[in-house]
């Protein structure tokens, strides 16, 4: 019996890790996600912008010598010239006509430009007038020394934050926690919605081809439907461990090299890179998400097994497996409400119910949340699939041998009562 | 001996009772025939003799005890409704399936190599099952069937999706199973295969044993006082004379030498002396056979009394699932 369940676990899980498929998306999937999160950043840095010169025609006569250019951006005075034929001269690339009241008038000022300019460059300009209006307005005041007063004024606040509740005294940065919260919740939501209906497909398609009517004659029904759900959570973990290498592998070998080139002023993706650069962090989060991923899906999929046996093709189950998916979606949902406010009740509550509290956990777990919570939810979470899966086999045992007709929720709960 | 005993078996799904108090004996070393219209129950027994389903009371007895899981390694079944993984390769699968009978893996490998090379089919060993030919695939799924040598092997209809080569191909591996010890339990609705390999058969109507017995005492028992007359003459003449001492006279074409045949049930035993006196006087008599009953007819004679006899209660109700 024990045997005959390892033979089934083997065969579910070497049919599937040998298919080209799963091979390309446990190593494709994660290069691709490291390609999202850099190839911008690299098109931003490669990408040459053009250079643009910018007709300047200065009405108020403050303005022209405290225009700066840049290395892509050059302002040319043009005094006293027609702005008509300015506009129709195709050798700038824009012309900024600033009104003589804009001391008093600020918004006194019009940039027109042939293409549509970028939010940079109207940034650059608007700051720089800004600047020159203010400096005009102070000058009014008549203060000694009032470059030096201002420079020594300047100040720029940044702040570090720690946490006091766990062990060490700990930088943390909340975006990166709660970026790492949802790409996990993400993540645990996409495998249990695949394998879980992989466990179902793979369920009809057994019981379409009759191969079950054969398989059961040398197994037990139970036995056959928790072999299916250890095979492909065998195969779920392989992947996420895969991929827990590869990213620990980053973590250990790619994150120094990016907080080199980081710039020093960027306190927050400087937490952020280094959290993701602490090994034992990464590590941590792993174990938490395999756990959680094992019980999670162990209590979907089993309820998955016991829809794919009562259903004859996937177009029947659609109804039944809303009763899967409201759940899952849910859970995700309430996972990124959470990720904004990690420890309240709510917050709580829903990580210890077991239908959340995998997705939820993953979205707390990054702001780091007192161990015994995680235990409580874990025990729940894992005494709640023993039930769901020994009731799913009462369902199973019988569904496997009804063809033709579409079942109910009525039908999948007398099922589970017969003896 | 008998190696199955199934006693006294009851099984009831929500309003419908699929066996009611159905006992068979099925001897060792013979091949035992479980024949019955469709939705009888069959499929039912075969599910609880297998293990696969567990009697809501009653018991069957395997081998001189009580039938627990371990048993189902002594048992070789073939569903009708029987399939195989499609994206498999046929060697992986059937060492999976030999696996889940017991057998480790080079005992399997082994054997199954036997098996191809007899059935001539070991160039498939490599090939998805996706690109087998359904024949094929039976064939694949018999050897599966009986490769763990099991002393009892239940075939439900197994010669569907052969053709009459390969049908009897299999026939003969089945007798030759047998004559190696092994008991068949043989579920089909084709009654010339019965007559064929049966020894004994049960009858399964409306979830109840209807008819139980050794075939050839079956066939003549339900031909008693048949008989077969074939001749060369009047057969008007014939049939005036022996209407005193018959039920029922009933003319048949001619036989394969060119006699008249005729064919009589006797008013009782004793009148079959002076039948074959007044035949002698009327025509010219070749032969007077006691007729052997085709277990076709003995099926639709056994079903259609049972069917009188039951009450009400017991007619046949049509459910959605397979034979439930």
């Amino acid at each position: 019996m024990n045997s005959n369940l390892y033979i089934i676990v083997r065969r579910e899980y070497l049919e599937r890790v040998k298919t080209k498929s799963f091979i390309i998306t446990t190593i494709l999937m994660p290069l691709l996600m490291l390609a999202l999160m850099f190839v911008p950043a690299l098109v931003m840095i490669m990408a040459e912008p053009e250079s643009k010169t910018i007709a300047v025609v200065d009405n108020s006569g403050i303005i022209s010598n405290s225009l700066d250019g840049t290395k892509d951006l050059t302002f040319v005075l043009v005094n006293n010239a027609d702005t008509e034929s300015l506009k129709k001269n195709s050798d700038y690339d824009g012309i900024l006509i600033i009104g003589s009241d804009l001391v008093d008038n600020p918004s006194n000022v019009q940039l027109y430009t042939h293409s549509a300019s970028s939010m940079e460059t109207e940034g650059f300009i608007t700051n720089q007038l800004s600047q020159a209006v203010r400096n005009v307005r102070l000058q009014k005041y008549d203060i000694d020394n009032l470059s030096q007063i201002l420079a020594d004024a300047k100040v720029n606040v940044k702040m570090s934050t720690y946490r006091l509740d766990s062990e060490e005294e700990k930088e943390t940065s909340s975006t990166a926690s709660y970026l790492i919260g949802l790409v996990m919740s993400m993540m645990l939501y996409m495998f249990l919605l695949i394998y879980g209906q992989m466990v179902m497909t793979s369920i009809i398609e057994e019981k379409n081809n009759r191969v079950l009517e054969v398989v059961v004659s040398s197994v037990k029904p139970k036995a056959l439907m928790l072999g299916k759900i250890l095979g492909i959570c065998a195969v779920a973990i392989t992947q996420i461990l895969i991929w827990g290498v590869i990213i620990s592998a980053c973590s250990v070998w790619l994150m120094p090299l990016l907080t080199k080139s980081v710039p020093s002023d960027e306190m927050d993706l400087m937490v952020a890179v280094g959290q993701l650069g602490d090994l034992g962090y990464v590590l941590g989060m792993f174990g938490c998400l395999t756990l959680f991923l094992i019980g999670g899906f162990m209590l979907y999929s089993s309820m998955y097994a016991a829809i794919g046996s009562a259903v004859d093709n996937i177009q029947d189950a659609s109804q039944l497996t809303s009763i899967v998916m409201v759940p899952i979606i849910l859970a995700i949902i309430f996972s990124m409400a959470v990720a904004q406010d990690p420890n309240s009740s709510m917050a709580v509550w829903l990580s210890i119910i077991p239908f959340t509290s995998p997705m939820v956990m993953m979205a707390r777990l990054p702001f780091g949340i007192p161990a015994w919570e995680i235990w409580v939810s874990l025990a729940v979470l894992y005494a709640s699939f023993f039930v769901m899966v020994w009731l799913a086999a009462k369902i199973y045992r019988v569904g496997i041998f009804m063809y033709g007709k579409k079942p109910s929720v009525k039908d999948l709960v007398r099922w589970a009562q017969y003896k | 001996m008998n190696i199955l005993q199934a006693n006294n078996i009851v099984k009831d799904y929500t309003g419908h009772r699929a066996l009611d108090n159905v006992s068979i004996a099925v001897p060792q070393g013979k091949v035992y025939g479980l024949l019955g219209p469709n939705g009888a129950g069959k499929t039912t027994l075969i599910r609880i003799i297998n293990h696969i389903t567990a009697p809501d009371s009653g018991e069957v007895i395997f081998d001189g005890h009580r039938l627990t899981q371990n048993d189902v390694r002594q048992i070789g079944y073939l569903p009708e409704e029987r399939g195989l993984y499609k994206k498999m390769r046929v060697g992986d699968q059937a060492l999976f399936f030999a696996q889940l009978k017991g057998l480790n893996r080079s005992q399997a490998e082994q054997e199954l190599r036997k098996w191809f090379d007899r059935f001539d089919i070991s160039s498939w060993w490599g090939k998805k099952v996706e690109e087998l030919s359904k024949g094929m695939a039976q064939k694949v799924q018999f050897i599966v069937t009986v490769l763990h040598r099991p002393k009892l092997l239940i075939f439900d209809e197994p010669f569907s999706g052969f053709d009459p080569i390969n049908a009897q191909l299999l026939k003969n591996e089945i007798l030759r199973l047998r004559d190696e010890g092994a008991t068949v339990i043989f579920s089909t609705h084709n009654m010339p295969s019965v007559e064929e390999l049966c020894d004994h058969i049960t009858l399964i109507n409306n979830s109840h044993n209807i008819l139980t017995g050794d075939v050839e005492e079956l066939r003549s028992r339900y031909g008693k006082d048949k008989y077969v007359l074939s001749y060369q003459g009047d057969s008007h003449a014939l049939a005036q004379a022996l209407a005193s001492c018959c039920r029922e006279i009933q003319m048949l074409d001619q036989d394969k030498n060119q006699r008249q045949t005729m064919e009589i049930s006797l008013i009782d035993s004793d009148a079959r002396r002076n039948a074959i006196a007044e035949a002698n006087k009327a025509v010219e008599l070749y032969s007077f056979q006691p007729k052997l009953m085709s277990m076709s007819d003995i099926f639709i004679k056994a079903v259609a009394e049972s069917n009188e006899t039951l009450p009400p209660e017991f007619n046949p109700q049509m459910i959605t699932s397979n034979e439930f």
